[in-house]
């Protein structure tokens, strides 16, 4: 996954070099290891490398009127820092993956990059216009949003047909539009619209920028529906809306649910930081057991479970989670989490608690295990990896420490998202991909 | 009957068409700078002509109303009024319907207005500050961080107008760079050709809320309202992109309905009324002030908001364009009628009628409207079919072929018993015309959509809950600033 942003400014006196550097830091946590963006003004300058946003971004002193950029989770050595380049002319920002290319034989020896540039090269033979960027997008087939601008200052952006990853239009008075992954950015450097901040972009819709027009179209689309259902669990801010739904009325169902299917008398509730705590004071308000904030924060945050390798991984969990024993000791805990990947995290975090005198834990995940490897490029490890994959609840309660264990079920998510089945993708959960 | 009609776009086909519905039959004439087909077409059949020249010189206009016989003398946009084109013409002993020099002060000077405004203290004024030079805008505008709109001190045909928001602090200098920027541009550029006004530039507060524009006919004593259109400004889709004259504009029964046999609405019965009342209150002030008389159309360009409500963003010596078309396609009454008791000033012995009914105008535009309107123009322009619902608008003959001028070539005009229904008239309608050249066309999908209705409702609603809030609280147009070492600092 990834977090992508474009900022088109019709008027050349605006510099998008402050917007673009807190456009992508209101989409961090979609990404924390590489950012970067193009300005394209007179010239064209870009900035990227590894880190946070304002470690590469914020000092920088670029100028430009139309930026394309993104925060990404995949370490500079497995994947090119986005944006990456097309073929020196066409900048883009993917979030997701895209799996092929109508009409270009994809080739497994070289990088998933090197077969996005044969095939946008094979299929626009050297024109570089608007109607070859949309006309390479249109072919691409999979889980994905994009941004690119071209060196005409056109921009293209667009969610594939199945619309899995998101991406939504917000706007700048009479000077510009904004799409991004998610909605949050709208609040951050968009126009404060009284209503909804940002509006929804349709699966296979483009939206298309160039310096005399804006306009929507919409390509193929696919009935099947897909929305990743791991936006609502886990990747977005709970402050976006993701396909019209706010994420935080997702969260708060989803600690209801929990109630329903696994209800067990407790002292207080404790939902692991950031993303678990909406999960925990819906649960408390659901039961009426009191919400308690059970860790303090060393360092700065970040998002532990999206670190590459298991040292950063602890490290994050360990600087993240310092257990507040005045709010654990002699108690029956209710510990909410987001979700289990491999469990050694959970299993740190249980150990923390009962070292603080917490006398019993009950673990509750805000989401069904997970079972599967996305081809999307959400970050999953190998199958053989995943706890959940593998063990029954029970046995999980005794890896991780934990008096008992319990997972919200498929449907149970399904409920809370408050869409139909068909329409979501629960891949990571039941292993079914939409076909590409 | 003899009529002239000054002016060419489409605002003033929808007038022409007005009068061919007329039951007094009179006999149109036009004087316009290009010759529209659709004023043409219609000034044949009347048995009229249409004549060139230069609306704006009222030596030029007397001409055309005495070589034409002209019982009176109609004037479509505010430049003839800017002019004093009605003093002229009534001078001459020739009746015109048509805000004269002194009155038309109104819109054509939007310090004026606003000076006028808090002067008789009349509901729905905003903050402003004025300015003769960009140097004495540069503190202003550095000191004063906050959400504004920048425009030129004076109407310049709709353009010019830059609203910023500024809340963000983070993005802060980005924003004052521009700013200065643009208003250094108003000063130097969009305000330049412009002696007849001392201020140049003006800043006001942003206020957000559905925009609308009350109409109303007016013979200096009785105020004879037309129904509330909605304009769009936004040159694309979803409000998105740069301002325009207008890109399309709704409008169903007096307060912006859903349908005619639908209660939702943009606006209250009450705010509509209010709206009309404080249109009624300018037009009182502007008078007090001249001691002159106003005879012909003026409009508030309003916007709920939640500091006031009903509020005053700037206001219209003339129909609008596109909303002419609106509130002119159902006009009941006959407009001969009206503008008789308007140059008779008994306009309180008519009734003014409106028909129950939507419409929505969209407004169709060559690629490169409204930056580069050079262009734009130029293509020719092919509609296919017999042209009922097209108003033009920017378009020419030359040479018995129509040619698009910069701006908005045709205005698409659907009726119908819902915005949404009479929008999708208007959209089938936008089928018919095409660039012979193959040039692009666009116009806005959106306007009347039931999403986009939705949303303006929403907001709306938005704005009258807190604005309600306020009058409750005794608090309407007051606003309070707390500044630390100063003290209290109330506005209102």
């Amino acid at each position: 996954m990834a977090g992508i942003l474009g900022i088109y400014l019709f008027d050349n006196r605006w510099n998008a070099y402050n917007f673009g550097v807190f456009g992508l830091m209101a989409l961090q946590h979609r990404g924390q290891e590489t950012a970067g963006f193009e300005l394209f003004g007179d010239d064209r300058n870009k900035v990227a490398g590894k880190g946070l946003v304002e470690q590469v971004l914020a000092s920088a002193n670029t100028k430009g009127h139309i930026c394309v950029g993104a925060v990404s989770p995949y370490p500079a050595e497995d994947a090119e820092i986005q944006p990456i380049s097309l073929n020196g002319k066409v900048s883009a920002a993917i979030d997701g993956k895209i799996l092929k290319v109508d009409g270009y034989q994809w080739n497994g020896s070289i990088s998933y990059e090197e077969n996005l540039r044969r095939a946008f090269s094979e299929q626009v033979k050297g024109s570089n216009d608007l109607d070859g960027l949309k006309g390479f997008f249109g072919r691409c087939r999979g889980g994905f949003s994009y941004v690119a601008v071209n060196e005409n200052r056109d921009m293209v952006a667009g969610r594939g047909a199945m619309g899995v990853k998101p991406l939504v239009l917000g706007k700048m008075g009479f000077d510009g539009g904004i799409v991004a992954s998610e909605s949050c950015v709208m609040d951050i450097i968009g126009e404060r619209v009284p209503i909804s901040p940002a509006e929804n972009i349709e699966p296979g819709e483009v939206r298309v920028f160039t310096p005399l027009s804006a306009h929507s179209e919409q390509g193929a689309t696919s009935k099947r529906r897909a929305y990743c259902s791991f936006e609502y669990v886990y990747l977005a801010r709970p402050d976006s809306y993701i396909n019209d739904v706010p994420v935080y009325r997702v969260r708060r169902s989803i600690g209801k649910k929990l109630v329903e299917e696994g209800y067990v008398d407790a002292d207080v509730v404790i939902g692991v930081p950031e993303t678990a705590i909406p999960f925990a004071m819906a649960h408390s308000n659901e039961t009426g057991i009191p919400v308690e904030k059970g860790f303090e924060l060393t360092g700065r945050r970040v998002r532990s479970a999206m670190k590459p390798n298991q040292f950063e991984r602890l490290k994050g969990v360990q600087l993240k989670l310092n257990v507040i024993s005045e709010a654990v000791k002699g108690k029956r805990v209710v510990l909410i989490d987001d979700s289990v990947v491999r469990g050694n995290t959970l299993a740190n975090i249980v150990y923390l608690m009962k070292e603080k005198g917490a006398k019993e834990i009950h673990v509750r995940i805000g989401s069904p295990h997970i079972v599967s490897h996305c081809p999307f490029g959400v970050e999953v490890p190998p199958e053989d990896e995943l706890i959940g994959k593998h063990l029954p609840e029970d046995k999980i309660a005794e890896v991780v420490g934990a008096d008992s264990f319990k997972y919200l079920s498929i449907e149970g998510l399904i409920e809370a998202v408050g869409m139909s089945r068909r329409d979501l993708c629960l891949g990571c959960f039941n292993g079914h991909y939409p076909e590409v | 009957m003899k009529v002239l009609l000054v002016g060419g776009a489409g605002r003033e086909h929808a007038i022409a068409a007005a009068f061919a519905r007329s039951g007094h039959e009179p006999r149109l004439y036009c004087l316009s700078d290009l010759t529209n087909p659709g004023i043409k077409g219609i000034v044949k059949k009347s048995g009229g002509e249409y004549y060139l020249g230069n609306i704006n010189d009222p030596e030029g206009v007397i001409k055309a109303a005495k070589k034409s016989g002209a019982d009176f003398v109609f004037v479509g946009p505010e430049e003839p009024n800017f002019h004093g084109v009605p003093d002229r013409l009534e001078d001459g002993g020739i009746p015109c319907i048509g805000a004269n020099r002194a009155v038309s002060e109104l819109e054509m000077s939007k310090a004026s207005m606003r000076d006028l405004q808090w002067k008789y203290k009349i509901p729905g004024r905003l903050w402003y500050k004025k300015f003769k030079t960009f140097e004495e805008a540069v503190p202003y505008i550095e000191e004063y961080a906050d959400s504004v709109a920048l425009k030129p001190a004076r109407q310049a045909g709709g353009k010019g107008v830059k609203v910023i928001e500024d809340f963000q602090v983070y993005l802060q200098e980005d924003k004052r760079k521009v700013k200065k920027e643009h208003a250094e541009s108003i000063v130097r550029e969009y305000m330049k050709g412009y002696d007849d006004i001392d201020y140049k530039l003006l800043i006001e507060e942003r206020v957000w809320g559905p925009e609308y524009t009350v109409h109303c006919f007016t013979d200096g004593s009785t105020v004879v309202p037309m129904p509330a259109v909605q304009d769009n400004k936004h040159a694309f889709d979803g409000d998105l992109g740069l301002e325009t004259g207008g890109m399309g504009s709704i409008s169903c029964g007096m307060n912006l309905r859903w349908g005619v046999d639908d209660g939702r609405a943009i606006l209250t019965d009450e705010e509509y009324l209010k709206s009309v009342e404080i249109v009624r209150m300018m037009i009182d002030a502007i008078q007090t002030e001249t001691g002159e008389k106003y005879h012909g159309v003026v409009a508030g360009q309003m916007m709920l908001t939640s500091v006031w409500g009903p509020t005053v963003i700037e206001m219209y010596s003339r129909l609008g364009d596109p909303e002419a078309g609106n509130v002119l396609s159902v006009l009941k009454s006959d407009i001969v009628d009206i503008c008789e008791a308007i140059i008779g000033e008994r306009l309180n012995t008519i009734k003014a009628e409106f028909e129950d009914k939507a419409v929505v105008v969209k407004a169709v535009c060559p690629e490169g409207y409204p930056n580069r309107r050079d262009i734009a123009s130029g293509h020719p322009v092919k509609i296919k079919g017999n042209g009922d619902g097209i108003l033009w608008a920017s378009a020419d003959i030359k040479d018995e072929r129509v040619f698009s001028g910069g701006s908005r070539v045709v205005e698409c005009l659907g009726v119908g018993e819902s915005v949404p229904e009479a929008s999708r008239r208007a959209e089938k309608l936008t089928e018919k015309v095409s660039l012979e050249d193959g040039w692009k066309l666009f116009h806005r999908r959106d306007i009347g959509s039931e999403k986009s209705l939705e949303r303006r409702i929403a907001l709306a609603n938005m704005a009258r809950e807190i604005y309600q809030y306020r009058e409750r609280r005794g608090l309407l147009g007051k606003r309070m600033i707390w500044i630390p070492g100063k003290g209290l600092v109330e506005v209102g």
